[in-house]
This record gives C-alpha cells, sequence and structure tokens, in this order.
C-alpha cells in the first residue's frame, strides 16, 4: 500500500474466521479482544520507536535562550528524561491509559490539549471528503457498474486512475496556485491560500464564519476527494457488476420496471450492504491524504500538528499523534467488523 | 494462476507433470501483454522511464546541476534554453526532472525489493506453516495492516533520520502487508494441490518445497505484485520528500517539489517549477500501474479465458 | 401518467425549486452581510499584523517565539527602552545611576502608574521579578543567564530600585528591554502561579499589564488581539486595537497582504517578496539583520580540561585549512544566488542590525574568495592534491568532512550544494547530512562533527552571544554542561570578553568587541556566511509611521523593533477603513462565484432529486 491511498478494494476480515458461526456476543468479544491486544501492541511498538531517538529535547528547547545548565538539568527532570527506560515505558502506559499524552515542549501545552483543539478540522476534513466522494462514487460507479464497457465505464476508471497516480500533496499544490495565489494566468484568487478561516471573524456558528469555513474548506476537500473518491468508485462498481448477475433483478423486469428503478431499487440497496462497512474500513488509507493535504493548505488539523512536531522533533508529540490515528484506524477496523457482521442478513443468517 | 514457470519435476513425477519449454510461454505471455493498449502504453512509459533515468549521465552534464555553474535566470518562466523555466538557482528545470528520475527510480526499486523480501518471505512462511506460526504471522500482518502508513513513516523516519535510507526503510515496513497477504493466499492455493503432497511424501524438507515447488508458482504473483509496488512506491518517495523527511540536496521529484513549496513558488505562481514533477509522477506511476493490471489480466486470462 | 397526479408532480417540482432559490439567497444574503457586519461593528481602528512565528504561550518566563516576545514586549514594561540607534532610554525607569565602583545601579521608577487592573505600579514589582528569576529554576528559562552576575536586588521604596552586582557590568541597560529583555510583571498577580509556573500559560483575559498594549485576546493558533492603553504615559497608540495573525504558511500570508486583510507582513522568501514589490498599495522593504548564517568549523573539540572530545577530523584542527575553506567560499555569490541580493556578505561576528559594533576585517585581515590562494595554501602546508581530486594530508588522511545541515531548513538546503562545488574545487570533500535540529545539537554537544551550518541572532546586547565562544561554554569533562557554539577556546578572547562587560564607556566597548571580533575572524572557527535581511512588505495605503528609522546607505532600513512600531503607527486617514471594507467586499464578491458553482450544483441536485422522485410516482 502506498502511504498515499491504496486502490484495491480491502477485504474484511469477517468471512477468513472460517466455517464455524458463533453467536454475536461471542464474536463481539472476539473482536474486541483483537482491537484491544491491537492496542497495546501499537503502544509498545510506538513507545519503542519514539524511544530510539537519540536526542536530548532540552538543548534543543533552550538554543538561543540565555539558559544556565543548571536550568536544563531541572528542566530535563521535569521532563522525566533522566528516569530509566522501562520506567518511562510504564509511565507512558499509565498516561496514555489516563489520556495524558504527555506534554509538548514545543507548544508548551499538553499533547491531549493540543489534540483535542486539533480534531475537529480533521473531522470535519476527511467528513466532508467521504460523504462526497461516497456520493460520487456511487453516482458514478453504480452507473459505470450497470454497463460495464461503457464509454462512461470506462472513461469513469480512465479518470480513477489517472488521479490515483497523482501525488495527493501535488494535486492540492496545482489547485493551490491556480485557484488561491492568484499569480497564474491572471487567473484571480477565488479561493484562500491556505488556512481555516478568515482572521478576525465572528466564531461560533454565524452563518458568515460558516460560509467562511466552507469556503476555506473547498480547495482542501476537492483535492482529498479527488484522490478519494476512486476507490468507492470501484468499490461501488465491483458491488453492482456482482449484483447485476442475480436472477432476482430479472424478476423485477419481468414486473415490467423500468432498468434505472430495477436499479436504483433492487439491485443498489443489496450492493451497498458490504460497501458500508468498507468506508470504515477506507479511512485508515484516507488519513495519509488527509496530512498532506492538511500540510499544503495549512489546515490547523492533526495532520498538520504531526508535521510540524517533525520541526525539531517534538517526541511526545508526534508520539501522541500516532497513538491517536492507529487507535482510530484500530476502532474503524473494529466498527467495520461489527457493521458488516450486524448488517449483512446472509452473514448472519448461517 | 497459470504455471508459467514450473521447475522440472522430481525423479518419479507422472508424465502429465513434465514442464513445457520456458520461453515459449514467456513470449506468448509478452505478445498477449503487448496487444493490449494499456499494456503497451505502460510497457513503453516503463521502458522510457528506465531508459531516459539510466542515460540521463550521457545528455545532462555536472555543470548543468551545479548551482555554482547555473547561469540562467532565477525562478524565470519557460524561455528560449530553458523549455521548462528555471528554478532559484537557475538551473534548468527540464534537466532536473530528468535528473530526478534517476533517485525515484532507484528508491522505487529498492523499497520494493524491500518489499518484495519481506513480503513474500512472511507470506511464504505465513502460508506454509499452517499451524501457530501461521496464524501469528498472519495476527501480526493483520496488526500491521491497521497501522495508518504515512503516520508510521513519518515516526520511522523522525528517528531513523533523514534520508534515502530511512525512507526506503519506511516505505519498505509499511507496504509489505499488502504482498504479504497476496503471497500468504496464493501459497495455500498452491500447497492444496497434489503435487505439494506427493513432494512431501517423498521426504522433501520445508525449505526445498518452498523453494523448488511453491515459490515458482507463486513468482507470477509477485511480478504482478512488484509492478504496482513500485507504483505505489514512488508516489510515497514523493510524499515523504515533499514532507521534508528525505535528502534536501539531492535532485528528486519529491525534493523539487519541496523545494517549491518552502521558497514559496505558489505565491510566485511559478507553475514550471510545480506542474512538470508531479506529470513525471503521474506518467511513471500510470505506466506501472497499467502493466501491472496488464500483466494480471494476461494471466488470469489465461487461466480462465472469458 | 394520469391527469390526477399531474398537478401533484407540478407542485413537487416548483416547491423543489422554491427551496433551492430560497437556499441560494440565504446563502448569497450571508456571504455579502457577514464580512462588512464584522467590519462596520467595530468603528476602531486595527492594525493586523503576521506574528513571526506560532505563539503558545504568553508566560514571560517560559516564552521562546519571537511571536510571543512581541506581545509580550507590547503588554508588560520594562526598565528602559531602546531608540532606533539602538541606545536604551528611559522607559519605566525615569533616571538611574551607578556607584562609584560600577556595582550598584540606583534607578528611579517613574512615579504614579497603574497596573490596568488599577493595583500601583512600583518598583516592588521590579524587584519581585528579578528576584523571582534569580531564585527559581523554572522562572529563568527564558532569560536567567541575564542575572547571572546580579547579586541582589531590592525596592527601598515605591520609586525606587537597587540592583548591586558581582561584577562591574556595562550592559544593564540592555537587561531588561521590551521583547529582547526581561519585562516586570505585576507581583500581586504572578505570586500566585509561582508553584504552577511552570503550565501557566498567562492567557486570562484582559491579561493585567501596562504597556501601550493590553493584551484581551487569543485563539490557539489564529492571533492574538491587543488594545491600546490611551493612558499610556509615553504616549497613546494611534490605533485602537492590534491583531497578530499567525499564519502557518507564508503564502496564505501573502495572499492576505494582497487583498488588504492584512497590514504588514515579514519573512518573506526572495520569491514572494520580488512578487509583492509590484502589488499596488504595498511597500516591500529589507531590514537589516540581526543574526547571520555560517558554517562552523570544528577546530579541535575539548573539554575545559583540555580532553579531546568527539569524532572531528583532526585535519580541522590546522588553522591553514580553515582559512582555505574560507579563500574557497564565494560569500557574495552566496547573497547573489541563495538570497535574491536580499543580503549582506558575512564577515565580523555580530550583525550589521547593530551598527555600532558591525565590525568588517581590514584588507590584509580580509579572506575573500580567492581559490588559487587557497590551493597555494594546501598545497604549500602539505596537502597534495590526490588522484581522485581529493586532497591528502601527510599522514595519508583524505581531506573529506563531513557537512551537517538541518533537514527542515530550506536556506540550509540551498546552501550546502554550493559549499560542495566550491570546496571540491579546491580538492575538498564534502558529504552533506541532513539532520533534525535535535539531533545536529546532539552531535554538536558530543564533538561529532566536522562542519555544521549555523545561525544565531542577537538582542541588542550581544553579551551572550559573544560569551558561547569563550572557553567558560566549554564541557566538563563527563560531557555535560557545555553550551559552546563551535568549540573555540582562546584565552586573548576571553581576556576581552570579561574587559567589555566592565566597560562603561560605549565607546571603549565598542573598541574592545571589535577586537574580539577580529579574533574570532582569524581563528575560522565560525565563518559567517551571511546576514539575511529581513523580507517585509507594509501596505502604505493602509498604514502609515510602521517603519522606524530611516533607509541606510545600503538601501535597507535599520532593525525593527515590532514594540515600537505597533505603538508609533497610524492609519491612513479615511484609506485604512475604505480599502479594508473593499477588499472584503472583493473577497466576498469571489467567494460568491466560488460558493455560487457550490450552490448551482446543490440546486441541480436537487431538481435531479426530485425529479427523480416525481419520476417514481409515474410508474
Amino acid at each position: 500500500m502506498s502511504v498515499g491511498v491504496p486502490l484495491e478494494a480491502p477485504t474484511v476480515s469477517g468471512p477468513e474466521e472460517g466455517p464455524e458461526r458463533s453467536d454475536f456476543p461471542v464474536y463481539l468479544a472476539r473482536k474486541v479482544g483483537a482491537a484491544v491486544v491491537s492496542f497495546v501492541m501499537l503502544l509498545v511498538v510506538g513507545f519503542i520507536i519514539f524511544s530510539l531517538m537519540p536526542s536530548d529535547p532540552v538543548s534543543a528547547l533552550t538554543r538561543g535562550r540565555p539558559t544556565s545548565d543548571a536550568q536544563m538539568n531541572q528542566l530535563r527532570h521535569d521532563l522525566g528524561l533522566d528516569q530509566p527506560l522501562w520506567e518511562r515505558f510504564l509511565t507512558f502506559v499509565g498516561h496514555t491509559l489516563t489520556g495524558n499524552l504527555g506534554y509538548s515542549y514545543e507548544y508548551h501545552q499538553p499533547v491531549s490539549t493540543l489534540i483535542a483543539d486539533r480534531l475537529w478540522p480533521t473531522l470535519l476534513l476527511m467528513g466532508s471528503s467521504t460523504l462526497i466522494s461516497i456520493w460520487l462514487g456511487m453516482w458514478l460507479g453504480i452507473r459505470a457498474g450497470w454497463h460495464p464497457g461503457s464509454l462512461l465505464d470506462r472513461s469513469a476508471s480512465a479518470v480513477s486512475l489517472a488521479l490515483w497516480s497523482v501525488p495527493t500533496f501535488w494535486l492540492g499544490l496545482i489547485l493551490l496556485v491556480v485557484f488561491g495565489s492568484g499569480s497564474v494566468g491572471g487567473i484571480p484568487a477565488i479561493f484562500p491560500a491556505g488556512g481555516m478561516q478568515t482572521h478576525g471573524t465572528a466564531g461560533g456558528l454565524a452563518p458568515s464564519h460558516v460560509l467562511d469555513v466552507a469556503w476555506h474548506l473547498v480547495l482542501p476537500c476537492v483535492t482529498l476527494v479527488a484522490v478519494i473518491f476512486a476507490q468507492y468508485v470501484t468499490i461501488m462498481r465491483s458491488s453492482i457488476i456482482d449484483e447485476r448477475g442475480n436472477p432476482y433483478l430479472l424478476t423485477a423486469r419481468a414486473k415490467g420496471l423500468r432498468d434505472e428503478v430495477v436499479r436504483r431499487r433492487h439491485a443498489v440497496p443489496n450492493a451497498l450492504l458490504p460497501s458500508v462497512t468498507v468506508i470504515f474500513l477506507q479511512i485508515g488509507g484516507m488519513i495519509g491524504g488527509a496530512i498532506t493535504v492538511e500540510v499544503v493548505y495549512s489546515w490547523p488539523g492533526l495532520g498538520y500538528l504531526t508535521f510540524t512536531a517533525l520541526r525539531i522533533p517534538d517526541l511526545q508529540l508526534l508520539e501522541g499523534t500516532f497513538i491517536v490515528f492507529s487507535a482510530a484506524v484500530i476502532v474503524c477496523n473494529l466498527i467495520a467488523d461489527l457493521l458488516y457482521r450486524a448488517l449483512d442478513p446472509r452473514v448472519r443468517r448461517q | 494462476m497459470s504455471t508459467l514457470e514450473h521447475d522440472p519435476a522430481p525423479v518419479g513425477e507422472p508424465a502429465e507433470e513434465k514442464a513445457p519449454s520456458r520461453l515459449a510461454p514467456i513470449g506468448r505471455f509478452v505478445v498477449s501483454l503487448l496487444r493490449m493498449p494499456t499494456g503497451l502504453f505502460g510497457v513503453l512509459v516503463m521502458l522510457g522511464f528506465v531508459v531516459l533515468a539510466l542515460s540521463a549521465p550521457l545528455f545532462i552534464h555536472p555543470s548543468d546541476l551545479s548551482v555554482t555553474q547555473a547561469d540562467g535566470p532565477l525562478l524565470a518562466g519557460p524561455r528560449s534554453g530553458y523549455p521548462l523555466g528555471t528554478d532559484p538557482a537557475g538551473r534548468s528545470v527540464l534537466l532536473l526532472v530528468i535528473w530526478g528520475s534517476r533517485t525515484s527510480l532507484a528508491i522505487g526499486v529498492m523499497a520494493t525489493l524491500l518489499t518484495m523480501v519481506l513480503g513474500a518471505g512472511i507470506g511464504l512462511m505465513a502460508g506454509h506453516y499452517q499451524g501457530r506460526v501461521g496464524r501469528l504471522l498472519m495476527h501480526v500482518t493483520d496488526w500491521f495492516i491497521a497501522l495508518p502508513s504515512l503516520p508510521l513513516a513519518i515516526a520511522l523516519a523522525a528517528v531513523l533520520g533523514q534520508g534515502a535510507t530511512s525512507i526506503t526503510i519506511a516505505i519498505g515496513v509499511t507496504s509489505w502487508t499488502g504482498t504479504a497477504r497476496l503471497v500468504r493466499a496464493q501459497t495455500l492455493a498452491v500447497e492444496a494441490r497434489p503435487f505439494i503432497e506427493r513432494a512431501r511424501a517423498l521426504g522433501a524438507t520445508d525449505t526445498q518445497l518452498i523453494t523448488r515447488q511453491v515459490l515458482p508458482n507463486v513468482m507470477p504473483l509477485i511480478l504482478v505484485s512488484s509492478t504496482l509496488t513500485v507504483a505505489s512506491a514512488i508516489l510515497s518517495e514523493a510524499t515523504l520528500t515533499f514532507l521534508g523527511l528525505g535528502d534536501p540536496t539531492s535532485v528528486s521529484w519529491g525534493s523539487l517539489l519541496n523545494n517549491a513549496f518552502m521558497q514559496g513558488a505558489v505565491t510566485a505562481g511559478a507553475w514550471w517549477y510545480l506542474i512538470p514533477p508531479g506529470i513525471a509522477i503521474l506518467v511513471i506511476v500510470l505506466g506501472f500501474t497499467l502493466v501491472g493490471r496488464a500483466v494480471e489480466h494476461v494471466l488470469n486470462a489465461r487461466v480462465q479465458p472469458r | 401518467m394520469t391527469a390526477p397526479f399531474a398537478g401533484l408532480r407540478r407542485r413537487r417540482r416548483v416547491a423543489a425549486l422554491a427551496v433551492a432559490a430560497v437556499t441560494a439567497a440565504t446563502i448569497s444574503a450571508g456571504l455579502l452581510a457577514g464580512p462588512s457586519a464584522s467590519a462596520a461593528s467595530s468603528g476602531d481602528s486595527t492594525l493586523t499584523v503576521q506574528a513571526d512565528t506560532q505563539m503558545t504561550t504568553f508566560n514571560p518566563f517560559l516564552s521562546y517565539y519571537d511571536g510571543e516576545l512581541n506581545v509580550i514586549g507590547a503588554i508588560y514594561p520594562a526598565l528602559t527602552m531602546l531608540d532606533d540607534q539602538g541606545q536604551p532610554e528611559p522607559y519605566l525607569a525615569d533616571s538611574w545611576s551607578t556607584s562609584s565602583d560600577k556595582l550598584t545601579w540606583t534607578f528611579k521608577i517613574h512615579p504614579g502608574l497603574k497596573w490596568s487592573d488599577g493595583q500601583p505600579l512600583t518598583a516592588e514589582d521590579a524587584a519581585w521579578t528579578f528576584n523571582l528569576i534569580m531564585h527559581n529554576a523554572t522562572a529563568a528559562t527564558s532569560n536567567g543567564s541575564l542575572v547571572s552576575n546580579f547579586k541582589s536586588v531590592t525596592a527601598p521604596d515605591a520609586t525606587t530600585l537597587v540592583i548591586t552586582t558581582k561584577q562591574p557590568q556595562a550592559n544593564m541597560l540592555y537587561l531588561s528591554v521590551p521583547v529582547s529583555g526581561i519585562p516586570i510583571v505585576p507581583e500581586h498577580v504572578w505570586k500566585d502561579h509561582v508553584t504552577g509556573l511552570k503550565n501557566y500559560r498567562n492567557m486570562d483575559f484582559p491579561v493585567v499589564g501596562y504597556g501601550p498594549f493590553t493584551l484581551t485576546g487569543f485563539k490557539t493558533n489564529q492571533y492574538a488581539e491587543l488594545t491600546a492603553d490611551k493612558s499610556f504615559f509615553l504616549g497613546a497608540p494611534k490605533y485602537d486595537k492590534v491583531v497578530t495573525n499567525y499564519y502557518a504558511n507564508s503564502d496564505a500570508a501573502a495572499a492576505a497582504l494582497t487583498s488588504g486583510e492584512l497590514d504588514q507582513i515579514g519573512g518573506l522568501t526572495p520569491a514572494q517578496f520580488n512578487k509583492m514589490s509590484s502589488e499596488s498599495g504595498v511597500m516591500t522593504y529589507q531590514t537589516q539583520s540581526s543574526g547571520w548564517t555560517a558554517i562552523e568549523i570544528n577546530p579541535g573539540a575539548q573539554t575545559r580540561s583540555g580532553k579531546p572530545l568527539g569524532t572531528g577530523s583532526p585535519i580541522l584542527k590546522d588553522i591553514k585549512v580553515r582559512q582555505a575553506i574560507a579563500l574557497g567560499i564565494d560569500r557574495p555569490e552566496l547573497v547573489k544566488k541563495v538570497l535574491d541580493g536580499n543580503g549582506i556578505e558575512g564577515a565580523g561576528y555580530l550583525p550589521p542590525g547593530y551598527p555600532q559594533f558591525f565590525w568588517k576585517p581590514s584588507a590584509s585581515e580580509a579572506l575573500d574568495y580567492d581559490p588559487a590562494r587557497a590551493k597555494q595554501l594546501l598545497d604549500d602546508a602539505g596537502y597534495k592534491m590526490g588522484p581522485n581530486g581529493v586532497r591528502v594530508a601527510p599522514d595519508g588522511k583524505p581531506l573529506e568532512f563531513r557537512l551537517g545541515i538541518h533537514s527542515d531548513d530550506a536556506t540550509d538546503a540551498a546552501i550546502a550544494p554550493y559549499l560542495k562545488e566550491w570546496m571540491s574545487a579546491i580538492g575538498i570533500k564534502l558529504t552533506v547530512n541532513a539532520m533534525s535540529f535535535d539531533q545536529l545539537n546532539n552531535d554538536l554537544s558530543k564533538g561529532d562533527w566536522d562542519i555544521l551550518m549555523d545561525g544565531w541572532s542577537t538582542g541588542p546586547d550581544p553579551t551572550y552571544l559573544l560569551s558561547i565562544q569563550t572557553c567558560g561554554t566549554l564541557p566538563e569533562d563527563n560531557g555535560q554542561n557545555g553550551n559552546t557554539d563551535a568549540f573555540f577556546c582562546n584565552k586573548e578572547y576571553d581576556r576581552l570578553f570579561a574587559k567589555q562587560q566592565t566597560e562603561f564607556d560605549a565607546q571603549q566597548r565598542a573598541a574592545t568587541i571589535a577586537q574580539m571580533q577580529s579574533i574570532l575572524y582569524a581563528g575560522n572557527a565560525d565563518l559567517i556566511l551571511f546576514y539575511k535581511n529581513g523580507l517585509d512588505a507594509l501596505r502604505t495605503d493602509q498604514v502609515t509611521g510602521f517603519l522606524q528609522g530611516a533607509k541606510q546607505s545600503d538601501g535597507f532600513y535599520p532593525l525593527q523593533h515590532g514594540f515600537a512600531s505597533w505603538w508609533k503607527a497610524a492609519p491612513v486617514a479615511g484609506a485604512a477603513t475604505a480599502s479594508q471594507k473593499a477588499s472584503e467586499q472583493s473577497s466576498s464578491a469571489f467567494k460568491w462565484i466560488g460558493l455560487g458553482v457550490v450552490v448551482v450544483l446543490l440546486i441541480g441536485g436537487g431538481v435531479v432529486l426530485m425529479r427523480r422522485r416525481t419520476a417514481a410516482e409515474r410508474e
């Protein structure tokens, strides 16, 4: 998988469990258990990776400032850097489980506060992009799959493939320079050159603020959608193709229903079912795209936070964002597994 | 999967398993590949890219890449002598983009090798050793898939220090799972075939089984997977370098874009500096992906004619 | 399609279109109403500037970033402030005197001042602030070393502050200045925060302080808002408010300046600077630098007791090699190519932003670009050219060195190839290693380096910058407690350093410091490459009086101090608010265009949806 976005439709791990079909509580317990194990392993690996860094954050923090040696030692002690490794790990696990993700010395705030602040912009960006991609993917994918080999189908595939082959950040840069800078060929800056809102506008839910944020959201959203909608097209398309072959659709046609209605009323709902779970699985793949889009547009979300954490690097902050991202993916995969099981009557019935 | 390459059967195997001449199937494969328009395009792009990258030193002189000897206008648009304009140091963007293909190719190939070795290795073992080892490996693979790739790559690169090596390792570590799953599935399928049972009955060791029987049958899949992996490795390299995790002094497509972004090319409207590296990435990735898909299509067509 | 349903169909379609139209109208109304509404509601004049850096805390004991320091400098008083020549003049202290042994300073604090919450502002507050820094390790984070020579600080009465020092201290008047020095904080507010000082971000608005402005608002990662104190005893600010905005990327900031939403922007790249120069109503200007970019060459890293440290190449201990390196670098070319001419070539250790200290080598001292001379020097010293273009030392070791650069610094990355090529031209091979800020400092302190990119800036008093080249900052034998910049150690330099600390006559001090710079230049441990000018832009159609000082002979403006600029700037009569509004309108026109497309799509989608629903009725 590229650190951008995977193109192939991922498989849900549900059916791999084998022929023994157990009831839901057992399934739930097993899946949740697996998720917990994943999370623990995540903590271990995360800690190991970040403890490997050969650096003294204190000297980086105070460089350029007239700080004395004693003061630097004090800072080291305050940051807990003089404890042995295993003690630091235990402290780390304990803290993480209670929501204390450490202290960012670059921002002078607890990491969890920073993450909480930046969570909403990332959710807004990823959420709106996902919704639009699903809508677009559905619209295109279903039509393409209903008439495979048609012009629509082929051009949809071609466009999807082309957009997947393009680096997300580059697409963002191009859109930014063409529509956001006003410096190319006389095209005025229709959209802002980055950020989430115009400074000084009223906050909260004031209509002007909402519209201002929406205006800033357009380019990042378009960039992210362009890159990820291809997956949804693929998923919907293959689902519809699978459904097309089903005999019950023949019955529907025999009833005299128009092609479009057959598609819309009968094929699509059944095809959509497995697709719903896949949406959650895709979130993991979308994180990479969201990070690069946030960096290009300076969208103040978690991805941009991760990027700025690379500066010194700010260890605790990097660790915190890494854990939050990975935990989010674990949760989404768990939801996907559960949804798959809960939604698809065919799976449940066995 | 087709039996594109098949080891000569050990002594005592029935005649039906005797392998035909090796070259004919390859020839047929290549022909059917080239008959597909996408396959043809992809192969041409791939070959063109490799040829260009390898032959670049023949027509690009060090002085073209040298900052001290660059005498073009700084960050200027296309003009005579500089078809794609100049970068902030006055060098020709066209030559830089061509030269950048070398780093991208190198890292793409190295990362793919690493991915293949890791992924195929783990996949083979997971598929072959069915018991606890196999399940453990499968769980590890599944767990790894759950880790979002870009944050992991960022974490790794930050720890290993910026540079081409850490990017290669980061890409390898985040990409092997796809190959591992594919290879594992294929290993399971291959091992279900009767000739494996026979070989085992004849006393073949695990190593022999894997290397002589399973691996050759899995190779076509690995081949397909590797072309697609090269495509995504090139994309990943560009992304990671753009984020500043690469070697800022080496010329690669990602570093050209990173440079452009950091030097304010957006405000300056220097589209000639921003567009060509991206187009190059697009074309190359498209080419490799199309080849991979075409190969897959051809291989599938031979097994299940549609 | 039967007649009874026809009416229903038409009604639904009409209803759908009506809904869509109302939505579009609301959106447009919101768009056009929004921005102008907020502009009209504030009759205050606001100066909108770009924050130099992000702002994370306004705790003056912990603050680190320039963006924060600029704000802190405007909301807390200091004992003195600097005029546009960089010389101290009265601020909180009306006057001062020293004892005959120069060890006691007596400051007369301006009487009758009150903090913004009405409490009296007295010498007690100043004494309390200094004592906190002297005795509390956390409070000393930002400015601890500035008080390292203080023996005691007392306030015998409300308007008298007495500071005694251990040694005579010439730079006393530079220690408490806005932005770059120690601000005075209200004791009655801060004494409750001493225990939790590390976590206190000082964001209880309005922040109790005294100065031309009060900090009244802050939005994380966005802006800080300051309100003018019209009763400021040294003169009311002309603006009612100052908003300092943080832009994560400079392209967004440049766009904001172009649209008129920003009055002033700094830190442009050369490419952006050139683009801004052609904008109407915008004046671009360069300010002299308060710092430099250099490469440091490992002259033989050692501990305080002389024990060698680290893996630096011993070849670089030879001064001739370092001189050859200096001769092999074309500094004017670097300024021309890397800075696009927006800078001054490097030489002396103290930057041109402080003309009283700025030093240039004499013709005989100078090591200007002369590769032929460099090659000759190396040849004569016994470093003969080897087979592959790399020179070889008499003991057989090749002249191959590591050049460490900051991986996140675009300028470092731009400079590195030039150095590599110039060194290769004189037979030295450089291997460029990009490292994180942290790692580079780590290697530096352990002596595991040959050549590193280096950069420093200084406030108006150069004591700290000079100190990091003294032998006293070398690490101890255990590798700890070092604060050296380049492991430079020279007895004469140290002697002069001690001397200038006690020289109260400005001319004498400048002369001593000039001698020190000469020693540093000859030592070639820090090779100053250039002083990068500040590249700023100002909307002169909206702001006047922002730029302090006059254009110098080299075409650059003197170093600017945020504190003075904000205080003394004034809105251009009539034009400012008008053009702000006008730009708001035009930007909202673009918003309308942009969102209009989206709205059309929504309407289109809505109509289609409605049609499909009615089509279902048809079945």
